[in-house]
């Protein structure tokens, strides 16, 4: 028997103030993966998990004191710290984590949704096949509560895709590059797909340019799976990759009225440099193109003018004498 | 006992039981925490129950039978996270939708999302490729140092985090909130339905006490949130059965109900790129004519219609003559000012 072992585990576990159920949740994770993983650097488990190394030393404090009864040494969870390393002894059953709460995989879900790809029903299925029996009619619920957004290419498109990101195959691009409007063939090792404000790119090996690019997804036409494998990218790679180019020169400043400064400054990258008496708004875009700036300032009807620099406000000119005169 | 080692002490003891434990032997095993009057006892053994199950851990109640006497267990299959079961590319899709969206910084349940992700691991086979990739799609779609929106990011996510919740639990919420065409600053109540998200920014969906009718907000003109603290597990408000989520999310800014429906025609010249023809949403009609696109839409709100293809390159509106005679003047206006 061991019951002076619990309630000193119990006074260690008061002097820690963390949201219980996290850690909880956490900690139901953290016992299969130690479990797993043998030996896993205190480090490297407590970036898995999200936490400072700190809080998770707190975590394997706190496990130390969970056991079932009659809480004999053996019937206590079991883990150790040795050379900043974790290892666990006894796991009581906790070898392998709980299935998705309804919430975790609904999140998961809609963001599976809003991607898509041709396995997306099947995904979403199994998904919803690994939340507890009693759950999954609050999950097809949750699901229909949370929609983030419509896939950027057609199903066929990302299917291919998410396969040779998955089997690291070369892929060739049907793709429109929107600088010289016209479609082009590019042969790209694809590396990962991303998102940054509200577009979906492609991040892969550009063969012919010899450097990787990023690639908008709603821009791709056609895409066929080629034989040729690849290596993945080293971290460092990884490190120093960018979906878009160091921001250089004087960024775009765009002049709003009261009308359109709300709806401006509620989209992301956008920065207000100054307020109007009467609600208007200078804003600031950095890293815009020119193209960009003309197309956002149009995007308020009347409402908005890029001020700055002179080259953005003569781009922004010049488009509103074109499209002035196409509708004369 | 605290309540969390209470309750992995309690999930520990199920797991392990051969065959399922009555509510005696419980109360036995645990008598600091369900002593007292039965009633009580009982009580936070419920609670206790449902807490499990929100975090994943199915407790049953199962009746006698020829073989097993009557109590709770911990159904081991219902308990353990299965494989997925799923080819790579499907994982690659779980894996990348996940990590893109979680760089977000603001997404419904982000928390969760985080704790999916890890789980991922154990629910594939050899996801090797696929996380790879989602690292570097979360490295990639993160916002970078000194990145404006950088900073607002916290507090998007918390009302994200806020109104998830209340979405799921169905409470209702108060929002102080400012208007964008008025800018005025109104106090209501909500029953929060949905959530959703359309270029880049989320909206609220939900029954509007303060105008009788199901509106939208957008998140970032909520100023204030409180979500009603009594009762968190009894629901405040059913959510009707006709309401559709996807209908209002997907709606383009031209079909917001501003006037009667009226059909538009709308001219791109060539080479016009796949996603300005996708722009105009899945109800347009596009046809090609004379190496041009010409698209047709039904607009109850053709002003947003008009600020969308005045932005469009080579495009231009066609008809109605009215709203083609608006586009004139707005861009005449423009000219005006910067000639």
């Amino acid at each position: 028997m061991s019951p002076a072992r619990k309630p000193g585990a119990r006074r260690e576990v008061a002097a820690v103030k963390t949201d219980p159920r996290e850690r909880l949740r956490r900690v139901l994770f953290l016992v299969p993966y130690a479990v797993q993983h043998r030996g896993i650097p205190v480090k490297e488990l407590a970036a898995k998990c999200e936490v400072t190394e700190k809080v998770l030393l707190e975590d394997l404090d706190f496990l130390l004191g969970v056991g079932c009864p009659p809480f004999a040494p053996d019937d206590f969870l079991d883990l150790y710290v040795e050379g900043d390393r974790v290892y666990v002894a006894l796991h009581q059953s906790f070898s392998r984590p709980p299935r998705f709460t309804e919430s975790e995989a609904a999140a998961l879900g809609a963001a599976a949704q809003a991607l898509g790809g041709e396995g997306k029903d099947r995904a979403l299925a199994a998904l919803r096949q690994s939340v507890p029996r009693d759950r999954r009619k609050s999950f097809d619920e949750l699901m229909g509560r949370i929609y983030a957004g419509s896939p950027p290419a057609p199903g066929s498109v990302l299917g291919r895709l998410q396969r040779a990101i998955a089997e690291r195959r070369e892929v060739r691009l049907r793709y429109f590059t929107a600088t010289r409007a016209a479609e082009g063939d590019r042969t790209v090792r694809p590396w990962t797909l991303a998102q940054r404000f509200g577009h979906w790119y492609l991040y892969g090996f550009d063969l012919a340019r010899d450097r990787p690019l990023p690639f908008r997804l709603d821009r791709i036409r056609e895409c066929t799976l080629g034989e040729a494998r690849f290596e993945p990218p080293s971290a460092a790679q990884l490190a120093k990759a960018r979906l878009f180019s160091e921001t250089q020169g004087e960024p775009v400043r765009v002049r709003l009225a009261a009308r359109a400064a709300a709806w401006a400054l509620s989209r992301p990258g956008v920065a207000l440099v100054a307020r109007d008496e009467d609600g208007g708004a200078v804003v600031e875009v950095p890293g815009a193109s020119e193209d960009w700036a003309t197309r956002f300032a149009l995007s308020f009807g009347g409402d908005a003018e890029v001020i700055a620099p002179a080259s953005a406000r003569r781009h922004f000119a010049e488009a509103v004498k074109r499209s002035l005169a196409r509708h004369s | 006992m605290q309540k969390a080692e209470r309750l992995l002490d309690l999930a520990a003891f199920l797991l392990r039981a051969a065959e399922p434990v009555s509510w005696r032997e419980i109360q036995e095993q645990f008598p600091a925490d369900y002593g007292g009057s039965e009633e009580a006892a009982v009580r936070k053994f419920e609670r206790d129950k449902a807490e499990l199950l929100e975090l994943g851990i199915p407790v049953r109640w199962v009746s006698q039978d020829e073989d097993l006497p009557a109590g709770y267990l911990i159904d081991r299959d219902e308990f353990y996270l299965p494989n997925l079961e799923l080819p790579p590319e499907d994982l690659a899709l779980l894996y990348l939708a996940g990590s893109a969206a979680l760089a977000q910084g603001a997404f419904p349940y982000a928390k969760d999302l985080a704790h999916a992700l890890n789980k991922l691991s154990f629910a594939a086979r050899a996801p090797g490729a696929s996380e790879t990739a989602a690292l570097a799609a979360r490295h990639l779609s993160s916002a970078e140092e000194g990145e404006p929106g950088r900073a607002g990011g916290g507090a998007l996510a918390h009302q994200l985090e806020e109104l998830s919740a209340a979405v799921m639990a169905k409470k209702r919420v108060h929002l102080a909130y400012q208007g964008a065409e008025r800018r005025a600053r109104t106090e209501r109540d909500v029953d929060p339905y949905g959530l959703y998200q359309s270029g880049s920014a989320w909206f609220l969906v939900g029954w509007c006490h303060l105008r009788r009718d199901v509106r939208t907000f957008h998140l970032a003109r909520i100023l204030e949130l409180s979500v009603n603290p009594a009762a968190p597990r009894t629901p405040d408000f059913a959510v009707p059965e006709s309401f559709e989520l996807h209908a209002l999310a997907t709606r383009e800014t031209w079909e917001y109900a501003i006037h009667a429906p009226q059909r538009c025609t709308v001219r791109l010249e060539g080479p016009v790129s796949p996603e300005a023809r996708a722009s105009f949403g899945p109800r347009a009609q596009v046809r090609e004519e004379d190496g041009a696109v010409v698209v047709e839409v039904t607009a109850t709100n053709a002003e947003a219609l008009l600020r969308h293809v005045i932005a469009l390159e080579r495009a231009q509106v066609v008809a109605p003559a009215q709203l083609r005679q608006k586009a004139r003047a707005v861009l005449a206006g423009l000219a005006e000012r910067l000639a």
